[in-house]
């Protein structure tokens, strides 16, 4: 397992740089660069900005400068857009924000999702059932787009018990947690209760509750590790895309958080913030579709690595 | 006062293609001690009457009628006293021991928690009585092999680990499901020899579900014949051999293949399993049946005893079944309902 562990990191390495290499040159293919503007620069300028950032260089060497500055320094560069902010900067700014909300975002997301997927399994066709099937496809159909401005509406405007925006204590972090979890937590209670249904199905199911085992001793020691699995495997990029945050949240309640700087990296051609926070997902993936592979092995004693 | 007695049982199963009849109208008496087995072809509902005793029944599901253990009812009867009475009581091994022991649970944990659900002991020693359990079922190096998990067993030893597990708390009734019919032929002797080596040992009352006449033939006293959810035939085992009374259990013998006989052609008896989801009116056997009669269609002849101990179902006179020279009817091919099918989506749902 520890081999299989390391085996895994050093696989890691070129998967990281290859995704550098596409990003950089899907970024450079794009049209337009990050000093283009409506109003023209005179030529001149052009070319001592390109000269200081390093943008005359041929794109290979581009490349090897950006990758040395992060295996050398640890450094992602400095912004194109705003001259007196580090990449490394804006990602410690903005990743602690998302890495909170979405952290807790996806917490809540498992727990309510699986109890929800768990119950209705149980309860199958009856109301409790239909009534968490109903819940959770009508969670999953309203996007976060327009339950952050309901939200807003609700509980900032007419009832006035939370900040609609900013980013502080506690009270800050409800509705980002409540717009960013949402289809999340649908879609783990739908995964959930399906696998739960197929394992209730299945033949050890029979021999345990022929042992005169409770049904909750049932679902809980016999039903519910196998019956997590797919679950799992859907957690693991859940996770990274709810902790890089998500753009509609960070504009709706002006968290400040990377999901934001993200998209605005990508219409600035700031190609420096880009790349980082693409690094930090990749890596993010790369991390927790291990992690993935490890919980499945410590659930299922056939997985061996 | 017999162990366990059944009256006008019942299963019938909702499924998308509309009500299915497993099970229609069984009585059954099993004594202490004594073994019976249950014969029928896949779909005649051997397997679910078993399942309906335990309470075992797949969700859309629903028994009727009566089933009474050691005088107390347990047909549908509330999950605290079902959970009393089944591993303690009544215990099972289910036909597939590849699926049926939990493949993420050590075989210590799956069997411990018998023990210490029922005699209350604490895990130490519930694990090591259960693997003093695996020693007797002879699976080598018990103590060692006992923290493995099911995957690490052969099917073999997976079914000894079933019966051992389903011996933990010394039950009064061993209900076996077809317990060899996944091993292979040299497998299935050893654990049919053990299981009445065991049965003998622990003196409890065994029903034996088995579509084998051969597994029935040394190990049962006394055998029920089962088709379409009914009994066909009833009687000890000597005579279903030997003087085989109604038309179905003849076909069954005679679809047995002998070395000793020459001929490429198995036997095997014409027609297929009736749709049970429309059961006909009369005998279910009727359309495949060689002495089949109007009366056949109506309404399903009665269950009568014709001797000590013998009973059958079936309108032809004794002594025609007896002579066996009824003329084969014309069949068609085998119709395409399959008794499989019906099963599989019984169990969907």
């Amino acid at each position: 397992m520890f081999g299989f562990i390391l085996r895994r990191l050093a696989v890691a390495i070129p998967t990281l740089l290859l995704l550098i290499v596409l990003s950089f040159l899907l970024m450079h293919a794009a049209p337009g660069g990050p000093f283009t503007q409506e109003r023209a620069l005179p030529p001149q300028i052009i070319a001592n900005l390109n000269a200081k950032y390093g943008l005359d260089e041929p794109l290979w060497r581009q490349i090897v400068n950006y990758v040395w500055g992060i295996v050398a320094h640890f450094d992602f560069g400095p912004s194109f857009v705003y001259p007196d902010r580090t990449v490394n900067q804006i990602i410690a700014a903005g990743f602690p924000v998302t890495l909170t909300y979405g952290g807790i975002a996806f917490v809540a997301a498992v727990v309510v999702g699986v109890s929800l997927g768990v119950t209705a399994a149980i309860r199958q066709n009856t109301w409790v059932d239909y009534l968490a099937v109903g819940t959770s496809i009508g969670a999953q159909v309203l996007p976060n787009f327009v339950m952050a401005p309901i939200l807003v509406l609700v509980f900032t405007l007419w009832l006035g018990w939370l900040p609609g925006g900013g980013w502080g204590g506690p009270i800050f972090w409800i509705m980002p947690v409540v717009a960013l979890s949402t289809s999340f937590m649908a879609s783990i209670a739908r995964i959930t209760r399906s696998s739960m249904l197929e394992v209730l199905g299945s033949n050890h199911i029979r021999t345990a509750r022929a042992k005169g085992l409770s049904e909750s001793k049932v679902i809980l020691r016999h039903a519910l590790k196998p019956a997590l699995l797919p679950v799992i495997s859907y957690l693991g990029p859940a996770f990274v895309t709810m902790i890089t945050g998500s753009v509609v949240v960070d504009i709706y309640f002006s968290t400040g958080g990377i999901g934001r700087s993200f998209v605005d990296s990508a219409l600035n051609r700031d190609y420096a913030v880009m790349m980082g926070i693409t690094i930090l997902v990749g890596a993010l993936t790369i991390l927790f579709s291990l992690v993935v592979d490890v919980l499945y092995a410590w659930i299922d004693p056939k997985i061996r690595y | 006062m017999s162990l366990l007695q059944i009256r006008d049982l019942n299963v019938r199963f909702a499924t998308t293609d509309g009500e299915v009849s497993a099970v229609n109208g069984i009585n059954l008496d099993v004594a202490r001690g004594e073994t019976l087995g249950i014969v029928g072809e896949s779909g005649s509902g051997k397997s679910q009457l078993a399942f309906s005793i335990m309470g075992l029944l797949a969700r859309n599901g629903r028994a009727t009628g009566s089933v009474r253990f050691d005088g107390a009812e347990i047909l549908n009867a509330p999950a605290p006293l079902l959970n009393k009475i089944r591993a303690e009581r009544i215990a099972m091994v289910f036909q597939d021991p590849m699926t049926s022991l939990n493949p993420y649970m050590r075989v210590s944990d799956q069997m411990a928690e018998v023990l210490m659900l029922h005699k209350g002991m604490g895990k130490t020693q519930a694990v090591a009585e259960s693997a003093r359990m695996l020693d007797a079922v002879k699976i080598p190096d018990a103590k060692g092999r006992i923290r493995l998990y099911p995957h690490e067993f052969s099917g073999g030893m997976r079914q000894r680990v079933m019966i051992a597990m389903a011996l933990l708390c010394r039950p009064d009734l061993l209900i076996a499901d077809e317990p060899t019919t996944a091993l292979d032929v040299t497998v299935q002797a050893q654990i049919m020899e053990l299981m009445a080596d065991l049965q003998r040992e622990f003196g409890m009352a065994m029903i034996l579900i088995t579509h084998d006449l051969g597994v029935v033939a040394g190990s049962c006293e006394r055998v029920m014949v089962m088709y379409g959810g009914r009994i066909m035939e009833r009687a000890p085992v000597d005579p279903i051999f030997a003087d085989p009374a109604h038309p179905y259990t003849q076909g069954l013998l005679a679809a047995i293949p002998r070395v000793d006989q020459k001929g490429d052609q198995l036997s095997a008896i014409p027609g297929s399993p009736p749709n049970m989801t429309h059961p006909p009116a009369g005998c279910p056997f009727a359309p495949r049946c060689a002495y089949v009669m109007p009366v056949c269609g109506q309404a399903m002849p009665p269950l009568d005893a014709f001797a000590p101990g013998r009973e059958r179902a079936c309108y032809a006179s004794l002594d025609v079944v007896r002579k066996g020279h009824a003329p084969q009817p014309d069949l068609p091919e085998p119709a395409a309902a399959d008794l499989d099918e019906m099963q599989e989506s019984a169990h969907d749902h």
